[in-house]
C-alpha cells in the first residue's frame, strides 16, 4: 500500500507545478481577452486584496487572528500617498516606504499585543485598527480627514529605450501587470517564509505556545515578526491601491474592511497557502457577478459564507483535501472488499 | 444615559463570551433588529410602546434560542468557523432589514414623554426611563447569576466547562438560556436607543465596537466590571467631544484602553487569561 502510494505520488509530481504555470500564463494573457475596463478593475482589486489576505494569513498561522489588518493597509496607503504628494517623491520608492512604515507601526503595536492571546488578541487588535483610522482622522490637514485624500500621483511612466512608453494613466493594463508582478513576488516571499524554519516556529506557537517556548522558541519575538511581515505586505498592498485609485477615504480601512479581509482568509481556508487566494478571488468576483441584485446582493455574500462554514470545515481550499480523503477511504474500502 | 445602553449590550456580549466562549459579532445585529421589531409594533401595528418593548424582548430571546441551536452549538470548538458564521449573520440580517424596512432613519415614539426639571438640570423622560430600565435589568441579571441555580451553573461553566459537565450540568441547556438572555437584553437596548436617538440598519456596527471596548476594559468574566467599564466609556463619549474633535475622542478612548491593557492585560476587574 505504502509502496504503491509512493509510486503514484512520484508519477504525479509534475501536476502541481504544471497547474501553477498554466494559471500564471492565463493570468498574464488575461488582458488580451478582457477588454472591458470594469472587469480589469475587478481583477486588479482582487489582486490587491490577495496580497493583503495572504499577508493576514501569515499573521494568522502564528495563532494571532488580527482584526486590524485593513488599518495597517491604510497606514501604508496614507504614508505613501502623502510622501508622493507633498514631497514629490517617486511612487516606486514611496510604495516601499509605505510598507516599511506599516511594519514599524505593526512592531510598535505588536509588542503590547503579545500579552494577550486567542480571542482576546482579536478583540485588542480591533482597537489597534480603529486607533489607526482615528489617527488618520486627527491629522486632517495632511490626510483630508473624512473628506478624503485627493490628488495622489499615479505611477510614473516607464521609459524603455526602443519601446513605446508605458503610461499608467491611459489604460489599466499596465496597472494590471504591475499588481500581477507584485502579487506573484509577495506570494513567493510569503510562501518561502512559511515553509522555512521561521514558518515552522509560527505554526508551533499557534499549536501550543507553552510547548513552543519550552523548546526554545522565542514566543513574543516570533509573534511580532509574523505581525511585522504581515504588516509590510499589507502596507505595500495599501500603498499600491492608493496610487491606483488616486483617492483615499479613511472609512475604506475601518472595521468592516478588516473584517472583510478576515472573511476572505477564513472562507478560503487557513489550512493551506492557497486558501486566502481562492477566498479572495471567489468573494471579490462572485458579488460583482450578482451586482444586478442591488440590495439583495449581500444575501449572496452571506450565503456563500454560511455554505462554506456548514459544508467545508476547512474552507474552500480544504475541499481538495476532503475529497482526497474521501477517495482514499473509498479505495481502501474497495480493496478490503476485493480481498474478502 | 448612553452608558445604560452600552452596558445592556455589553452585558449580553460578555455573558456569551464568558459562558459560551465565543465572540458573538451578531450581537450588534440583534440589538438593531430588536429596535426595529419594537418600531414595527409600536408605529406600524399601533401597539402600546411598553407592550412592543416586551414583545421585541421575547421575540429576540426566542431568536437567541434558534441561533444557539442552529448556528453556535455545532461549531463551539472551532473559533474560525464561529467567527465566519457570526459575520455572515451580520451581513444577512443587515441586508434583510435594509430590504424589508429600508435604510431610512426611523424613530420610536417616546416611552416617557416630557422633560423633568430639577434645580436647573433638565433630563428628558426617556433618558431617565432608560437609566431606570438599564439599572433594573443589570441588577436583575447579577441577582440571577448569583442567586439562582441556573445562574450558578452558568458561573460553573465559565470556570471549567468539562468540570461542569462532569457534575451533571446540562451545558447545552445553559448555553441556550445564556444566549436567550443576552439577545433579550440587546433587544431592550435597541428599542430604548430607537426612542432616544434613532434606528438605522447599520447602527449595530458602532455599538459592537463599543460593546467589545467595554468588555475588554472590564475584563473577561467580570459582570460587575461591565457596569464600571460602561460608565467610564459613556462618560468619555459624552464629555470629551465638548473639548476636542470627534476622531480625537475616539483616539483618546482607544488609547486609554490600550494603556490599561498594557498595565493589566486581564482588564480592570478580570481574572487572569
Amino acid at each position: 500500500m505504502l509502496n504503491g502510494e509512493r509510486i503514484t505520488r512520484g508519477r504525479r509530481n509534475w501536476i502541481r507545478p504544471a497547474v501553477y504555470a498554466s494559471l500564471l500564463i492565463i493570468l498574464f494573457l488575461l488582458p488580451l481577452f478582457v477588454d472591458s475596463v470594469y472587469y480589469l478593475h475587478t481583477f486588479i482589486i482582487s489582486l490587491i486584496y490577495t496580497i493583503a489576505a495572504c499577508s493576514l494569513r501569515t499573521v494568522m498561522i502564528s495563532g494571532q487572528i488580527s482584526i486590524a489588518h485593513a488599518g495597517f493597509m491604510g497606514f501604508g496607503a496614507y504614508v505613501s500617498s502623502i510622501l508622493a504628494k507633498e514631497l514629490n517623491w517617486t511612487p516606486w520608492l514611496t510604495i516601499l516606504l509605505g510598507g516599511i512604515s506599516a511594519t514599524i507601526v505593526g512592531v510598535l503595536a505588536g509588542y503590547p499585543l503579545t500579552r494577550v492571546r486567542a480571542i482576546y488578541f482579536s478583540m485588542v487588535s480591533l482597537f489597534v485598527g480603529l486607533a489607526i483610522v482615528a489617527l488618520i482622522g486627527v491629522f486632517a490637514n495632511y490626510t483630508g480627514g473624512d473628506i478624503g485624500l485627493i490628488g495622489i500621483p499615479p505611477l510614473p511612466d516607464i521609459k524603455i529605450p526602443g519601446l513605446p512608453d508605458i503610461n499608467f494613466l491611459r489604460s489599466r493594463i499596465p496597472y494590471y501587470y504591475f499588481f500581477l508582478v507584485l502579487t506573484v513576488l509577495s506570494l513567493l516571499i510569503l510562501y518561502s517564509l512559511e515553509n522555512s524554519r521561521i514558518g515552522m516556529s509560527w505554526k508551533a506557537i499557534a499549536q501550543s505556545y507553552l510547548v513552543a517556548s519550552s523548546v526554545g522558541i522565542n514566543e513574543s519575538g516570533f509573534r511580532v515578526l509574523a505581525l511585522a511581515v504581515g504588516c509590510f505586505f499589507a502596507g505595500i498592498a495599501g500603498a499600491g491601491y492608493a496610487h491606483y485609485n488616486m483617492v483615499l477615504t479613511r472609512s475604506s480601512f475601518g472595521f468592516l474592511s478588516s473584517v472583510n479581509l478576515l472573511i476572505y482568509v477564513l472562507v478560503g481556508g487557513t489550512g493551506s497557502f492557497a486558501g486566502p487566494i481562492i477566498g479572495t478571488t471567489v468573494l471579490v468576483i462572485v458579488p460583482e457577478i450578482f451586482r444586478w441584485m442591488k440590495t439583495f446582493a449581500p444575501f449572496v455574500f452571506g450565503g456563500i459564507m454560511l455554505f462554506v462554514v456548514f459544508f467545508m470545515p476547512q474552507g474552500i481550499a480544504g475541499l481538495f483535501e476532503q475529497l482526497k480523503t474521501k477517495v482514499v477511504q473509498f479505495q481502501q474500502r474497495k480493496t478490503l472488499r476485493d480481498v474478502t | 444615559m448612553l452608558s445604560s445602553i452600552y452596558i445592556l449590550v455589553a452585558l449580553g456580549f460578555a455573558l456569551l463570551l464568558t459562558v459560551l466562549g465565543i465572540l458573538n459579532f451578531t450581537h450588534a445585529s440583534i440589538y438593531m433588529i430588536g429596535g426595529y421589531i419594537c418600531y414595527q409594533l409600536a408605529v406600524v401595528v399601533g401597539f402600546n410602546q411598553w407592550a412592543s418593548l416586551l414583545v421585541s424582548m421575547i421575540a429576540m430571546g426566542v431568536f437567541g434560542l434558534f441561533l444557539e441551536r442552529v448556528f453556535f452549538r455545532p461549531f463551539l470548538k472551532d473559533m474560525n468557523r464561529i467567527v465566519v458564521i457570526t459575520l455572515a449573520l451580520i451581513i444577512i440580517l443587515e441586508a434583510a432589514i435594509n430590504v424589508s424596512v429600508g435604510s431610512y432613519i426611523r424613530r420610536i415614539p417616546s416611552f416617557v414623554p416630557g422633560i423633568l426639571r430639577f434645580s436647573g438640570v433638565s433630563i428628558s423622560g426617556d433618558r431617565l426611563a432608560t437609566f431606570a430600565i438599564g439599572s433594573a435589568l443589570l441588577l436583575g441579571v447579577i441577582l440571577f447569576i448569583r442567586k439562582t441555580k441556573t445562574g450558578l451553573q452558568m458561573l460553573a461553566i465559565s470556570q471549567d466547562i468539562n468540570g461542569a459537565a462532569l457534575q451533571g450540568i446540562k451545558i447545552h441547556r445553559i448555553f441556550a438560556v445564556t444566549t436567550a438572555i443576552g439577545c433579550a437584553l440587546a433587544a431592550v437596548a435597541g428599542s430604548l436607543m430607537g426612542a432616544i436617538l434613532s434606528l438605522s440598519p447599520f447602527m449595530g456596527d458602532q455599538m459592537l465596537i463599543k460593546a467589545i471596548q467595554i468588555v475588554i476594559l472590564a475584563g473577561i468574566g467580570s459582570i460587575g466590571g461591565v457596569l464600571i467599564g460602561g460608565l467610564i466609556l459613556g462618560t468619555i463619549d459624552a464629555a470629551l467631544p465638548l473639548f476636542i474633535s470627534g476622531s480625537a475622542t475616539d483616539l483618546t478612548g482607544l488609547c486609554i484602553i490600550i494603556v490599561i491593557l498594557l498595565i493589566r492585560p486581564q482588564g480592570l476587574f478580570g481574572r487572569e487569561v
